[in-house]
């Protein structure tokens, strides 16, 4: 996971850099008009929560994402909600004998479990694929891979811990069924014109988390977009987690789990036996 | 008003919740069944994961059953020698049923199987439920129809353990109702049911219980298959969310109440139509399911 999550960073680095450092020079010696303190090009984010509770009355939430940034007109703004990392398996469907099985399983890793985009134009408006790809912008550019199931992905052996040979890249249908269904869920999502500007210098978007929302850390980033090539970064994070009533039963269930039986039962012979009390009364 | 239930990780309207449970509710109490095999399959149609369903519904007729048993307890109808062997054959069974439903899960295959039980077990029973009802509404009015026997001599009474039901009026082996009890047992584990409407025939039809007790012995076992499933459910999977049990049960409570006086005004053969009626067309929905082209061949499962 640890992997996947800084590997990009560094490569993002190291292809943009020199590119940056170009235009930089360009744009400082452009601009010798701008004050001397204020730093070029700067973008700030900021989130409206910072920690989103799942509490029992957490039916999904709203959130106001916004920040400003040192733009000029025609400018674009790109800002990616990334959630947690994890693994998922992934399953095709083919016809026998005349229903709909399940006849082949396979693992995907780290896979961010919410990755949603929103910009201020189409991204293909925006800039390139490459310059979309340097920026590691869009899942597609994520490099997923999928872990290599013993004895072949004939189903068997790709849930457990079997995994033998490095992992390898899915096939076109396999990472558009990924991200098709993790849009149908709501995990992921591109919202284009979603991000609304002022005078080039402020910007907000509404990020909407769903109920199903996965408990986690989430990095926010904020690119900033000139001439088709992402000019200035900036991250923020948000912690998404269960919390009061609902957190407790999820962790009693999960680490005392002989106990949470125990009680599950003796809470419906408990209320079994009043319904019938109530019964006999009425 | 929503609530986000804790284990299912999904949240539900808590109206949307205590409706179903009061609808399943009034049918239960209307055709004197538990519910399970209607309880189940909607759940997983209202987006719970089919694990928690299933478990879930598990701690559910833990509760229904016990509220069931005691009604039939008072009138004596509880044959416990019977309940206790048919018991000890579904503790055995569940346990490994839920081993099964494990398994099953790990290699992706538990959405099929317990699909493909209910329409196997819900067709058969349906099929032979609404032939007999229909069977009896023709002979009912025919003036002095046919009296069955008490019970026909099957092949298993050839069998050894010969235990005296006293309450049942069977001198019988305890080798078939522990196989019908193992039998319901694993059913009960992977369809999320108690299994009542495969146990009543059977103690009718293959071990000639007298129907006055057949309900509430039923009831009485039950009681001890879910438990056992809930419990080995919570400490295998932890998928047993007994705030959404809690919520259905409120709802069942109360539907069941009416259900049962309007069952009252209702002749016995005419239910029995009427719940093989819906039993087949629950068969019918999930085997058109299985049928048609799903709207996609590929689908995700997270990992946590």
């Amino acid at each position: 996971m640890t992997v996947i999550h800084t590997r990009p960073i560094d490569r993002q680095m190291h292809r943009a850099g020199p590119a940056l450092f170009v235009i930089l020079l360009g744009l400082c010696a452009a601009a010798s008009a701008i004050p001397a303190q204020a730093a070029p090009n700067h973008v700030v984010a900021d989130l409206s929560e910072d920690l989103v509770e799942i509490t029992s009355g957490y039916h999904g939430t709203e959130l106001l994402l916004f920040g400003a940034y040192r733009g000029m007109p025609g400018d674009d703004l790109i800002l990616e909600v990334r959630g947690p990392s994890t693994d998922l398996l992934q399953r095709r469907k083919e016809q026998k004998a005349g229903i709909w099985v399940n006849v082949e399983t396979v693992k995907w890793m780290a896979v961010p479990s919410f990755y949603h985009l929103f910009s201020t134009r189409p991204l293909t408006e925006i800039a390139g694929s490459e310059a979309l790809g340097d920026a590691r912008i869009g899942a597609d550019t994520l490099g997923l891979r999928m872990a290599q199931a013993a004895g072949g992905n004939n189903g068997h052996g790709a849930g457990d811990d079997s995994v033998i040979g490095a992992p390898v890249a899915g096939t076109a249908a396999q990472t558009e069924g990924l991200a098709r269904n993790m849009t149908r869920m709501g995990l992921w999502g591109t919202k284009s014109n979603a991000v609304a500007t002022q005078q080039d210098m402020l910007y907000r978007t509404a990020l909407s988390l769903p109920s199903n929302v996965p408990p986690g850390a989430y990095v926010i980033r904020v690119l900033h977009f000139r001439d088709g090539v992402a000019i200035n970064e900036s991250k923020t994070d948000m912690n998404v987690r269960k919390a009061g009533l609902s957190a407790l039963i999820y962790r009693f269930a999960h680490d005392y789990s002989l106990f949470y039986g125990l009680f599950a039962i003796a809470f419906a012979v408990a209320s079994g036996w009043l319904a019938a009390v109530a019964f006999r009364r009425g | 008003m929503y609530i986000y239930l804790p284990i299912a990780e999904v949240s539900m309207h808590i109206g949307v919740i205590i409706g179903l449970g009061g609808g399943v509710g009034f049918l239960s109490g209307l055709f004197g069944v538990g519910g399970g095999f209607l309880m189940t399959p909607l759940l997983i149609f209202f987006g719970i994961p089919p694990a928690v369903a299933v478990s879930t519904e598990a701690n559910q007729i833990v509760a229904s059953s016990v509220s069931g048993v005691l009604a039939h307890m008072r009138r004596g109808n509880v044959d416990f020698k019977m309940g206790g062997i048919l018991m000890a054959g579904g503790v055995i069974g569940s346990s490994l049923g839920v081993i099964l439903f494990k398994f099953l899960q790990s290699i992706g295959q538990i959405d099929l199987v317990i699909q493909l039980s209910y329409v196997v077990f819900l067709g058969i029973i349906g099929t032979l439920m609404l032939t007999e009802s229909v069977r009896t509404i023709i002979r009912s009015k025919k003036p002095g129809g046919m009296r069955r026997k008490l019970h026909q001599h099957n092949w298993f009474h050839g069998l050894p353990l010969k235990m005296r039901f006293r309450r049942s009026k069977l001198y019988i082996s305890a080798i078939p109702p522990l196989l019908i009890g193992a039998f319901v047992g694993v059913l009960a584990a992977i369809m999320g049911v108690g299994g009542g409407f495969i146990m009543v025939p059977a103690m009718i039809y293959l071990l000639g219980m007298p129907t006055a007790v057949v309900v509430g012995t039923s009831l009485f076992q039950i009681i001890f298959v879910t438990a056992n499933v809930t419990l080995l459910q919570s400490v295998q999977t932890q998928t047993v969310d007994f705030v959404l049990a809690g919520l259905l049960l409120l709802g069942a409570v109360i539907g069941a109440q009416f259900g049962s006086r309007f069952g009252a005004r209702l002749r016995g053969e005419q239910l029995r139509g009427l719940l093989a009626l819906m039993v087949l067309a629950v068969c019918i929905k999930i085997m058109f399911d299985l049928a048609v082209v799903p709207e996609d061949l590929l689908s995700v499962e997270l990992l946590r």
